[in-house]
């Protein structure tokens, strides 16, 4: 009867290894977040505060990352030694957001034309929330979840803030779903890591 | 009456395999050693041995020169898996 016990303890601490594998060391995180994050102060003070009209071109800096952002994963994916459920959902989650937010800039600019500045930035603050809040739902971690929830709330203040404004909004919401979070999970990553 | 427990699955390295390939979509071999703590030879025979009874799959390949052996649990090896631990759990409720 022991020995029946000690492989269904066998069992629990195999499962309970191949769970802590905590694969998400925040990198993207903290890239994607720095990024918006320095778009939209230079395109408030430097655009709508000094009246540079090209400051919205600073946004070309995301295309730039995208590139950076292929290599980095391709590099991860060689470099991992087990592929689990919680990974795939969660670059299917990321992808989904991609799409949608390449998307919803393409079709807002083709139904609204310049108008579309209006609207855009609340709808992106909505969309971010998304995959921030399911990905903190998914890894069980909070600071995500409260950065998706902070998202959905800025949304809403957006709507009462002048258009000019809204970028900053953008900024907060960087700092709160991405850069705090982005931080933690380094932090937990490299403890994590650490017991290995 | 109580089922016989597979004889597969009741080695302890085999056992440790099955559970840690549970949880995960796929795992190379490299992940298994460190887990499991065992040798690399002892592990190979029992992949092949767990691989043979259709459990597991194995996907050998190359990535960037070096060899690389990839493992992950087969519809058989759940199921087999299950089955083992509902048994297991019979045992112990009756020993009680």
């Amino acid at each position: 009867m022991e020995d029946m016990q000690q492989r269904l303890d066998l069992i629990e601490s195999m499962i309970r290894k191949a769970r802590n594998n905590f694969s998400e060391n925040g990198h993207l995180y903290i890239v994607w977040g720095w990024v918006i994050f320095a778009c939209c102060l230079v395109q408030y003070f430097a655009g709508s505060l000094m009246g540079y009209k090209q400051a919205y071109l600073v946004w070309m800096a995301c295309w730039a990352v995208v590139p950076y952002m292929i290599w980095y994963i391709r590099r991860q994916k060689k470099r991992e030694k087990v592929r689990t459920y919680t990974d795939e959902i969660m670059n299917t989650v990321w992808v989904t957001f991609g799409i949608s937010a390449f998307l919803l800039v393409c079709v807002l600019g083709l139904a609204l034309g310049p108008d579309m500045y209006k609207i855009v930035l609340p709808l992106y603050l909505c969309l971010y929330g998304i995959p921030t809040f399911l990905c903190g739902v998914i890894l069980r971690f909070r600071p995500l979840v409260a950065g998706g929830i902070a998202c959905w709330i800025l949304s809403l203040a957006s709507v009462f803030t002048p258009v000019r404004e809204q970028v900053l909004l953008i900024a907060l919401a960087m700092i709160a779903a991405w850069l705090l979070p982005g931080y933690q999970l380094r932090s937990r990553y490299r403890k994590e890591t650490a017991h290995v | 009456m109580f089922k016989d427990l597979d004889p597969i699955l009741h080695t302890p390295l085999r056992l440790a395999i099955v559970s840690l390939l549970i949880s995960v979509k796929e795992a190379e071999f490299t992940f298994l050693k460190e887990k499991t703590n065992a040798t690399a030879g002892n592990l190979s025979v029992q992949i092949n041995k767990l691989k043979d009874a259709g459990y597991i799959g194995v996907i050998k390949q190359f990535r960037d020169n070096y060899p690389q052996t990839l493992c992950s649990i087969t519809p058989k090896g759940i199921k087999a898996f299950e089955e083992y631990v509902r048994n297991l759990q019979s045992y112990l409720q009756a020993g009680k």
